[in-house]
């Protein structure tokens, strides 16, 4: 489906994008149900549920055969929460065709750099993403997405849901 | 990466050839009367001292495994990383065989994931050949397809091992020896940006992981089969491992509540958790409330691995900008 953030209607009303950065985690759904429950009985909203799948190198597997499997059960994983999540954003209101859903398999440094760029290009004018609290500790050794988006998120609006 | 897989799996050289040229290396009275010649380097238990595994046409003797300290244990042993002999050259080798490893890595309370990849090593051997600052090598497949890295061997100390007993202490190691270190240091860090740039990580920076190798004078990072699924930042354990180099640098060694108690220093009563380092929380990361003749401009750099930090570096980058603030005057 093609996206136009910024499609107007006969009213003259700008549509609004918004992308929801998800995984399978509980703070992944809070998002979500935020999303749902406060922009669900707006009308002009336009959401995009976004599952980046993280591909490691080939050579992080023993052989190709590994390396399918995970990606195959990251798919499947991915299609049912996704499809999930969808419901809750038909549930409080949201149109069907206002509500796409994408998953994307990439390789880079970090999730939170895909996310950015899938924003960047469709033009999102809002992100949300939920936090995961990971301790200090694990923030400084492994990173943490969503501080990362709101460091490096330009032109945008980014709601971290706690 | 150069193939054997393809090729006979017939042994290119015959018992007598081989006993030839293990004589022409370790003397007529020393050869080995039974010995297995090796393809398929599959079951790394089944090569032993003496064998000889034939890896793209070249013959090596197989010497001693070798050994290493990890996660506390010491001195492990890694049957799957021999000492060996060329046996056309006659120069001394590391061969890494395969070990398709999942391993709980610990760092301070953290736990997660790790696996032995031979072919990520395989890979950065590749993109670091001519690089003064990594270990050297190639990597060949065996005939069963196992990539098995054969490796220069590098004669010469650990970096950790060489700046002890450097000075009479600890001021003097730190104004006549550190800033050669810490040049060094900074070297050593844009060689591991050079990783980073081309979308690859070391995957276990410790200072033991650092050589100097004798015959060419310069240091070199070793180690490279260490992979780890990353989400949110792929270099942030990097940079822990840079950051623990260089907090053992600036200190002339790890300074740990433990030493200190032992000491029974007065330090202790002006360390606060905050001046700890993040992970490790006995050892201290703001070393300028030890010795209070270390330069803000390092201590600055110090603090962001320590507990009271609230902004990380993300990058090598980052991290040499402020490696070049630094100076250490008499």
């Amino acid at each position: 489906m093609s996206i136009d953030h910024t499609k107007c209607d006969i009213t003259g009303m700008v549509e609004r994008h918004i992308m929801i950065a998800v995984d399978s985690s509980d703070n992944a759904r809070r998002a979500v149900l935020f999303v749902g429950d406060f922009f669900g009985c707006y009308e002009g909203f336009q959401v995009t549920l976004l599952h980046i799948i993280l591909e490691p190198e080939a050579t992080f597997f023993p052989n190709n055969d590994e390396r399918q499997k995970w990606l195959t059960d990251k798919h499947t994983e991915a299609k049912k929460v996704m499809e999930e999540y969808k419901h809750i954003l038909l549930d409080a209101g949201f149109p069907e065709d206002k509500v796409n859903v994408r998953i994307d398999t990439m390789r880079a440094p970090s999730v939170a750099d895909c996310i950015i760029k899938e924003q960047e290009e469709m033009k999102c004018c809002t992100i949300v993403i939920g936090r995961r609290g990971i301790s200090k500790k694990e923030e400084f050794i492994f990173g943490s997405t969503s501080n990362r988006i709101i460091h490096e998120a330009k032109k945008c609006a980014v709601l971290v849901i706690e | 990466m150069e193939t054997q897989a393809a090729q006979d799996k017939k042994p290119p050289y015959s018992f007598r050839q081989l006993q030839e040229m293990i004589a022409a290396y370790l003397g007529p009275d020393n050869v080995p009367q039974r010995f297995k010649i090796i393809t398929d380097t599959s079951d790394f238990f089944q090569v032993d001292y003496n064998d000889v595994v034939i890896l793209a046409g070249v013959p090596y003797l197989m010497r001693n495994y070798t050994r290493e300290g990890r996660f506390g244990l010491d001195d492990e042993p890694k049957y799957w990383v021999r000492k060996a002999i060329d046996l056309k050259n006659r120069e001394a080798k590391i061969i890494k065989l395969v070990f398709h490893e999942e391993i709980e890595a610990r760092v301070g309370e953290l736990v997660f994931k790790c696996v032995r990849s031979p072919g990520k090593e395989a890979a950065i051997l590749e993109m670091v050949a001519g690089h003064s600052n990594f270990m050297q090598g190639i990597a060949i497949q065996d005939t069963a397809g196992n990539i098995v890295r054969i490796l220069d061997f590098i004669q010469g100390k650990r970096f950790d091992e060489l700046i002890f007993k450097l000075a009479a202490n600890h001021e003097e190691f730190f104004y006549e020896h550190l800033p050669g270190y810490l040049a060094i240091y900074a070297e050593m860090v844009k060689a591991i940006g050079f990783l980073h740039e081309q979308g690859q990580k070391h995957g276990d920076i410790r200072r033991d992981h650092i050589m100097l190798d004798r015959k060419t004078g310069t240091y070199r990072w070793i180690d490279f089969d260490y992979d780890y699924y990353h989400a949110a930042n792929m270099f942030g354990y990097d940079l822990f491992g840079l950051g623990n180099i260089l907090v053992f640098l600036v200190g002339g060694g790890d300074i740990t509540v433990q030493q200190l108690q032992a000491k029974e220093s007065s330090h202790l009563e002006t360390l606060t958790p905050e001046d700890m380092n993040i992970i490790f929380n006995n050892r201290v990361a703001n070393i300028q409330k030890i010795y209070p003749y270390v330069p803000d401009a390092l201590n600055y750099i110090l603090l962001h691995f320590s507990n009271g930090a609230n902004l990380y570096y993300e990058n090598t980058g980052q991290l040499l900008a402020d490696l070049e603030e630094v100076h250490i005057n008499a």
